[in-house]
C-alpha cells in the first residue's frame, strides 16, 4: 500500500526551473529506475521524494498520504547515498541502529533488527568496526543495512554503485536485485548507467532537462522508444542514426545509398527524418561497398565494426560469426525493414 | 640543460639543511631557550633587580629557597581542610574508575581525569596548622584566582564560539559578514578591549547599567564589587578571544560532509539532535584543540586584570602573571618572581604535553 505518486511536480531554484511538471505513478513493490544524463534532474526528483529538497509546486503521495510538506523523517523513506554518508564516529551496528534510536525504539528491538539486517547483508563480522576500517563495498552494504533496519515503505538509492570498482559494481547490482526480491518494498533508484537501469528495473523513467521522456519496462523502452533521445539512451552500444528525406512514399537515406520503406505511416513528401538502426539488428555484407570499415574492436564473442558512410556519417554494428570484417574492408548492410526506427528530424519524435 | 659550474665545493644535503635551519635555531636559542634557563637560574638566587643592576655580584645562590618562600609555610599540615574541592576530587576519582570500567572513557581520558581529581584531593588539603602560616599569603589565593579565571573563561569561550560557529556555518553573504564581525574583536589589543569594557561596565554611563536601569534595576558596580569583578573580566575575555576559536570550529564544521546531515535528517535527527549526535562527536578533536589552546592562553592572563581592576577589589582578580610582574618589577624580587614563573611554566607545559599527546592519538 505504499506506491509513490507524483502529480505535476515542479522544482525551481530562484528563476531556474529544473523539474518541469512531472507526473509519475510508481506501484507498490515496484523497482523504479530514474535514468538520464548528468543534470537531467533525476537526483533532484528523488531528493524531492525523500524530502531533502522542497517541492515548489505539485504533490507527492506515498501510499495514500500526501507527503509534499512532510518532514523527511516522517515520510517512511530510507535513502542510500552515493557517498554512503555513514556516521564516521559510530560503529557499523550503531550506524544501522541510529534511525531507530532517534525514533525511540528500545535497545533489544534495535539489536534484533540490526542483527537481522547484518545477516541479510553478511556484515556479522564487522558490527564493531567503524566505517574507516571498511572497504568500499562493505560501506555500501552498511548504508543499505541502515536503510533496511528502518523498515521503510520506500527505499531510495542515489547512484549507489558509482563509487565502486567495476567488479564490485556488478556484484552489488545482483545483491540489490536479490534484496528487492527478498524485501519486496518499493524502490526508487537513480543512475546514469543504462545497464544498471535495464538489469534492475521493473519500470524505467527516462529524464532529460527535468522532463520525463518516456516511462516503461526496460524491454518496452528498448523495443518501442517514443523519441530519438530514449532510442539513443537505452541500448549499448547506442542506436545508429542517419539522415533521410521522405520522397514518393519512400525514405531516401544518402548514407545507405538507397531508399528504405519501413512499416510506418509515411509523412508527406519532403519531410526531413532521422532513421535509426540498432547495432545488433543488421549484418555486414562484405560483397557490398556502401561503407568503409574504419576500425574494429574484437571483444571475443562479439566484435564491433565502426563504419563510415560516403556522407561522412559513422555507424557501429555488431558481428558474432567466425568471419568478421577487418579494418579498411568495404561492406554493405542487410537488415529487415521492420528493424528501422524513424524519427521526425525537427521534433525528434518517433514516427510510427 | 647544463648544470651551472661553480668554483665553490658542493654542500652535502645535511650541511645545506643545517645552513637553512641556522637562522631559526639561532633566534630560537637566543630568545627562548637561553632566557628560559636563565630564568630558572635566577629563580635559584636571592636576586634584587636594582641591586644586581648596579652590582652584578649582589646576588646570592639560595637553592630552592625561593620556591619554599613562595609555595610553603610554617607548620603546614595536610587534612580535609576544604571539603568541597577535596570531595569533588574524590567524586572525580570514582567517576574515572567507573566510566573506565563500563568503557565510556578512553584510557587516556580516564587517566587525565584521575590525575586531575587526585590533584584536587591532595592540593587543597594543605593548610597551616596551629601557629603556622604561609610564608607568602597571597600566592595560593592568586593561583586559585587564575584557576577560577581559566575555569570560567575556557568553557565560556569554547561554548559560545561553538554555538556561534554552528549558527554562522552557512554560505550566505550575511553570514560571511557576521563571521568577519565576530572575528574583528580578536584583532584589537588588550588596551582597547579593556577600555571598551570599562565603559560598558561603568555604573554611570555604561550600556549594561543603562539597560539595567531601563528595567528598573540598580546598576551593578561590576569592577569594584568582589562578587562581580572576576565575572566582568571573564566576560571581556570571552568577547575578546571568541574569534580564533570560532574560526577553528568553522573549519571543523566544514569538514563534516553535508550528506551525513541529510542521512541524519532521514534518521529523524535534526536541529539540536543532529548537533548532539552528529556535529559534536565529529568535532571532538577540534574541541580538544580549542580547549587546550585556550587553557594555555588564559593562564597567561594579565592585561584584563591589570587594566580593568588592578587585581582588586581585595585581590579577588589578582592573577599569577600580574603577581609575578609586581613581585619582579615593583618589589624588585626577581628571584621569587622567577620561581613563580617556573611554576606557571610547569602548569602550561603540562597542558602543552596533553595537547601534543591528544593531537597524536588516533581515534
Amino acid at each position: 500500500m505504499s506506491g509513490v505518486t507524483l502529480r505535476n511536480v515542479v522544482k525551481r531554484y530562484g528563476n531556474v526551473q529544473v523539474i518541469h511538471g512531472v507526473d509519475l505513478e510508481i506501484e507498490d513493490g515496484e523497482f523504479c529506475v530514474f535514468v538520464g544524463p548528468s543534470g537531467c534532474g533525476k537526483s533532484t526528483l528523488m531528493r524531492m521524494v525523500a524530502g531533502l529538497e522542497e517541492t515548489t509546486e505539485g504533490q507527492i503521495h506515498i501510499g495514500a498520504r500526501d507527503v509534499t510538506r512532510v518532514d523527511p523523517a516522517d515520510r517512511g523513506v530510507a535513502m542510500v547515498f552515493q557517498t554512503y554518508a555513514l556516521y564516521p564516529h559510530m560503529t557499523v551496528e550503531q550506524n544501522m541502529g541510529f534511525g531507530l534510536k532517534m525514533n525511540g525504539v528500545g535497545k533489544d528491538e534495535i539489536r534484533k533488527k540490526t542483527n537481522e539486517a547484518s545477516r541479510i547483508l553478511k556484515l556479522d563480522d564487522y558490527l564493531d568496526r567503524k566505517p574507516a576500517a571498511l572497504s568500499g563495498g562493505q560501506r555500501q552494504r552498511v548504508a543499505i543495512g541502515r536503510a533496511i533496519v528502518r523498515g521503510p515503505d520506500v527505499f531510495l538509492f542515489d547512484e549507489p554503485l558509482s563509487n565502486l570498482d567495476a567488479e564490485l559494481r556488478v556484484e552489488m547490482r545482483v545483491e540489490i536485485a536479490r534484496l528487492h526480491k527478498e524485501i519486496g518494498a518499493t524502490m526508487i533508484y537513480v543512475t546514469h548507467d543504462q545497464v544498471e537501469a535495464m538489469t534492475l528495473a521493473d519500470k524505467i523513467v527516462v529524464l532529460k532537462f527535468g522532463v520525463i521522456e518516456q516511462v516503461g519496462a526496460p524491454l518496452e523502452l528498448y523495443r518501442d522508444p517514443d523519441n530519438k533521445f530514449v532510442a539513443g539512451f537505452i541500448g549499448s552500444p547506442a542506436m545508429n542514426f542517419v539522415k533521410g528525406t521522405v520522397r514518393g512514399g519512400e525514405i531516401h537515406v544518402p548514407a545507405f545509398g538507397a531508399s528504405v520503406t519501413p512499416h510506418i505511416t509515411m509523412p508527406s513528401d519532403g519531410t526531413e527524418v532521422i532513421v535509426g538502426l540498432r547495432p545488433e539488428h543488421a549484418e555486414l555484407d562484405r560483397s557490398g561497398d556502401t561503407f568503409k570499415v574504419e576500425l574494429t574492436e574484437a571483444l571475443g564473442g562479439i566484435s564491433y565494426a565502426y563504419l563510415t558512410a560516403q556522407t561522412g556519417e559513422t555507424l557501429i554494428f555488431e558481428e558474432r560469426g567466425d568471419e568478421r570484417a577487418k579494418t579498411s574492408d568495404t561492406v554493405s548492410l542487410s537488415y529487415e525493414p521492420r528493424r528501422l526506427y524513424v524519427f521526425d528530424a525537427e521534433t525528434e519524435q518517433r514516427i510510427r | 640543460m647544463q648544470e651551472p659550474r661553480t668554483s665553490a665545493k658542493r654542500m652535502s644535503q645535511t650541511q645545506a639543511a643545517w645552513l637553512l635551519l641556522a637562522p631559526f635555531l639561532i633566534t630560537y636559542g637566543l630568545f627562548l631557550v637561553y632566557p628560559f634557563f636563565r630564568g630558572f637560574w635566577i629563580s635559584l638566587h636571592d636576586w634584587n633587580l636594582l641591586a644586581v643592576a648596579f652590582n652584578p655580584d649582589a646576588k646570592e645562590f639560595v637553592g630552592f629557597r625561593n620556591y619554599e618562600r613562595v609555595m610553603w609555610g610554617r607548620n603546614i599540615e595536610w587534612g580535609f581542610a576544604s571539603p568541597f574541592w577535596q570531595g569533588l576530587g574524590v567524586l572525580g576519582l570514582a567517576a574515572s574508575a567507573y566510566l573506565r570500567r563500563v568503557d565510556r572513557l578512553s584510557r587516556f581520558n580516564a587517566i587525565a581525569l584521575a590525575v586531575a581529581s587526585l590533584l584536587l584531593v591532595v592540593l587543597p588539603g594543605f593548610h597551616p596548622g596551629e601557629d603556622g602560616r604561609w610564608y607568602d599569603r597571597r600566592f595560593w589565593p592568586t593561583v586559585g584566582n587564575t584557576l577560577l579565571f581559566v575555569g570560567l573563561a575556557v568553557p565560556g569561550v569554547t561554548i559560545s564560539a561553538l554555538l556561534l560557529a554552528a549558527a554562522l556555518n552557512k554560505e550566505t553573504k550575511a553570514m560571511g559578514a557576521l563571521r568577519t564581525l565576530f572575528f574583528l574583536s580578536q584583532v584589537l589589543s588588550v588596551t582597547v578591549v579593556t577600555l571598551i569594557w570599562q565603559i560598558m561596565f561603568s555604573p554611570r554611563q555604561g550600556l549594561i547599567a543603562n539597560i539595567t536601569e531601563t528595567f528598573g534595576g540598580t546598576p551593578i558596580n561590576w569592577l569594584t564589587d568582589e562578587q562581580f569583578a572576576m565575572a566582568a573580566i571573564v566576560i571581556a575575555t570571552v568577547w575578546w578571544s571568541l574569534g580564533i576559536a570560532m574560526i577553528l570550529f568553522l573549519a571543523g564544521l566544514q569538514d563534516i560532509s553535508k550528506d551525513i546531515y541529510e542521512a541524519a535528517a532521514l534518521d529523524n535527527a535534526r536541529g539540536a539532535k543532529a548537533f548532539w549526535y552528529v556535529t559534536l562527536p565529529n568535532l571532538q578533536r577540534t574541541i580538544t584543540l580549542v580547549v587546550v589552546l585556550q587553557i594555555i592562553l588564559h593562564f597567561q592572563v594579565f592585561g584584563q586584570s591589570h587594566l580593568m581592576t588592578q587585581g582588586g577589589p581585595n585581590d579577588t582578580t589578582q592573577v599569577l602573571v600580574r603577581y609575578i610582574y609586581q613581585t619582579g618589577f615593583r618589589d624588585s624580587e626577581l628571584g621569587r618572581a622567577s620561581a613563580m614563573a617556573v611554576f606557571l611554566f610547569v602548569i602550561m607545559g603540562t597542558f602543552s604535553v596533553i595537547q601534543f599527546i591528544v593531537g597524536r592519538e588516533k581515534k
